[in-house]
């Protein structure tokens, strides 16, 4: 694959991360939904789907990476702080999101997508922030 | 850091998108530079040396580094 200038490597990236990220997206409804309502949980289909999500997480993962190495400094540089605040946030947030039902703050047990959650939230503002910043 | 890249882009009637273009850049990249909110690397700043056929002090001064 080759790729001349940064909006040509943009454009790929982008085009990558719809891809993998719907895919992705898609195999885990399917993992989260199908059993229950399509195959009446049946192992092997399970096992399939759950593979095939596996591999679509890790298709999307590569697909970031890249996408991260075809950006210029500046962006680099946003993205990199972005992540940063994130799993910061992410960290402080679920260490005090776990401990709340033991400490009896609230009386139901945390789910982990809320600190999926809080993470793209940040993930977004931080960009954005980022892009304000060096605008 | 300071630089000449606003000079240097104005005397050759570039915008800032035509620089980034030469660059390989974003226009935001070459404002944020040229505006002082962020250093280039060593790589680009010896490619707009290059792309301005200048030593590469001549348009950065590092001296306040």
């Amino acid at each position: 694959m080759t790729t001349d200038n940064l909006a040509a490597r943009t454009k790929q990236s982008n085009k990558e991360l719809l891809t993998w990220t719907s895919s992705w997206l898609v195999s885990l409804a399917i993992v989260a939904f199908a059993p229950k309502f399509v195959w009446d949980f049946s192992p092997v289909y399970t096992l399939m789907a759950l593979i095939l999500n596996l591999f679509f997480g890790y298709k999307m993962i590569i697909a970031n990476k890249r996408a991260l190495d075809r950006m210029d400094e500046l962006q680099r540089r946003i993205h990199f702080n972005a992540m940063a605040v994130s799993l910061g946030i992410s960290m402080v947030f679920g260490a005090a999101y776990g401990l709340m039902e033991g400490v009896k703050l609230i009386d139901f047990e945390p789910n982990p997508s809320g600190i999926l959650f809080v993470m793209g939230i940040s993930y977004l503002i931080s960009v954005f922030v980022g892009l304000r910043k060096y605008a | 850091m300071k630089n000449r890249l606003k000079v240097l882009r104005a005397e050759r009637d570039w915008t800032q998108a035509d620089l980034a273009n030469a660059l390989d850049v974003t226009r935001q990249t070459v404002n944020a530079i040229e505006t002082g909110k962020f250093d280039p690397s060593l790589p680009l700043a010896f490619k707009a040396a290059k792309l301005f056929k200048m030593p590469i002090e001549e348009i950065f001064d590092g001296s306040d580094c």
